[in-house]
């Protein structure tokens, strides 16, 4: 890091840590797992959620008014972190959030594809990287999964987008991972903080490529199936390594794992028989946050503080988003806690 | 003449201890000036705390004004 470079970490450095302090204590969930659905609603309403339930109180009720201040305060929160830092911390920020493009670009494709409404895609877009909300809003008018793809002509992801023949959408939306994930890999410099952030990120792809090791194993997909949806650039789960996992099955699967990193976060709760693949992307989403949280200490003037606001903001909304939806299904207090991530 | 010479000498040095702490303060204070209007910026309640942090790399050249007088009085 550069001597002029230091005062944008600072700044950034210093908002993201203010910002977290704002956010839900973990010792807060308990106690919303014992209230009522409008209790909760009422409890968000005094934090920092209230802008946004206040504002769109006049259109939406209940769990819905909910999930849309939840998602509005979310991206609304990143988008923030955009525009206020500046320099390389703004570059790797922004390179970031595009998951959120990604994220949108595949909410808008599968809509269209199983013919929801405008407002039904709307409902679950965030609008948090370089895709404003009117250009999403525009996107989600578009009558077929083609048009979409049409009006994403100026944008980076096109070059993978353009590629899409019609029919199911699984392989194109594996293919904007692995276009997210290189960019952003190739995006990083190196400095000692974002040798740690490519750690992390490296983590990530680990973590997401287990899901879907897990998800499409115990599915039964066949080897090719699985290679398709597997992410390059991990930390553990590489090379020869990954190939030989790709072809074990499920059973298998589970007793090759040990001696990896995250093995020790999953081992209580995988076994041959009932394993819970919810249960188990918990555990591995907690493992990437106390990762997270661990190293964001290391270079406390690097962009790991601001990643790891970003999380634990991510992780806020998940959590306040689980225990609503799992109030107005009447799930029992028990398995709304076991789906946290604390 | 050599009088003449060692006063200019020690006006550059009472210079250069002056000017040096105070280039040196200012590199500590920009990156806590940042960091104070950050944490301003998302509470108001850090301004007390914030101006007196930023602040306090000024003592370094308080030294050097300290040094800088002894130069031109005592020597």
């Amino acid at each position: 890091m550069g001597l002029f470079s230091a005062p944008a970490y600072a700044y950034i450095t210093a908002r993201v840590r203010a910002r977290k302090k704002k956010l839900i204590p973990r010792d807060t969930y308990p106690k919303l797992l014992n209230m009522e659905l409008p209790e909760i609603i009422r409890f968000i309403e005094e934090t920092e959620y209230k802008k946004d339930v206040d504002e769109l109180s006049a259109r939406f009720r209940g769990i819905d008014l909910l999930e849309h201040a939840l998602n509005r305060n979310l991206g609304a929160s990143y988008r923030k972190l955009i525009e206020i830092s500046r320099g390389q911390v703004n570059y790797l920020v922004t390179e970031y959030m595009r998951r959120w493009d990604i994220w949108n670009i595949k909410t808008i494709l599968r809509g269209k594809y199983y013919g929801a409404s405008e407002e039904e895609i709307l409902d679950y877009v965030v609008s948090a990287g370089e895709l404003h909300y009117p250009d999403l809003e525009s996107m989600a008018r578009r009558e077929s999964v083609e048009a979409v793809i049409d009006s994403l002509q100026n944008r980076p992801c096109y070059q993978v987008l353009k590629d899409y023949e019609g029919g199911m959408l699984n392989r194109i939306e594996d293919e904007l991972d692995k276009f997210y994930y290189a960019r952003l890999l190739d995006a990083i410099g190196d400095s000692p903080g974002e040798k740690l952030f490519l750690k992390f990120l490296q983590t990530e792809i680990d973590i997401k490529n287990l899901k879907t090791l897990f998800r499409l194993k115990r599915a039964g997909v066949d080897r090719e199936g699985v290679q398709n949806a597997i992410i390059p650039g991990g930390l553990e789960l590489r090379g020869p390594d990954l190939i030989r996992l790709l072809g074990l099955s499920f059973s298998e699967l589970i007793h090759s794992l040990d001696g990896y990193s995250y093995w020790s976060s999953i081992a209580d709760i995988v076994s041959e028989e009932g394993t819970s693949l919810t249960d188990v992307e918990t555990k591995l989403d907690a493992y990437l946050m106390n990762f997270a949280s661990r190293i964001s200490h290391y270079y406390p003037l690097s962009i790991l503080p601001v990643l790891d606001y970003i999380l634990h903001k991510k992780i806020e909304v998940d959590n306040l988003r689980i225990i609503s939806r799992g109030k107005e299904l009447k799930l029992s207090n028990d398995v709304i806690q076991n789906n946290l991530v604390m | 003449m050599v009088e003449a010479e060692a006063a200019g000498l020690i006006a550059i040095g009472a210079g250069i201890a002056v000017g040096l702490t105070g280039i040196g303060a200012a590199i500590g204070e920009q990156s806590i000036g940042a960091a104070a209007i950050g944490a301003m910026a998302e509470d108001e309640k850090f301004f007390g705390k914030g101006l007196l942090m930023t602040v306090i790399p000024e003592s370094i050249v308080i030294f050097g004004l300290v040094v800088a007088l002894i130069l031109l009085f005592v020597f």
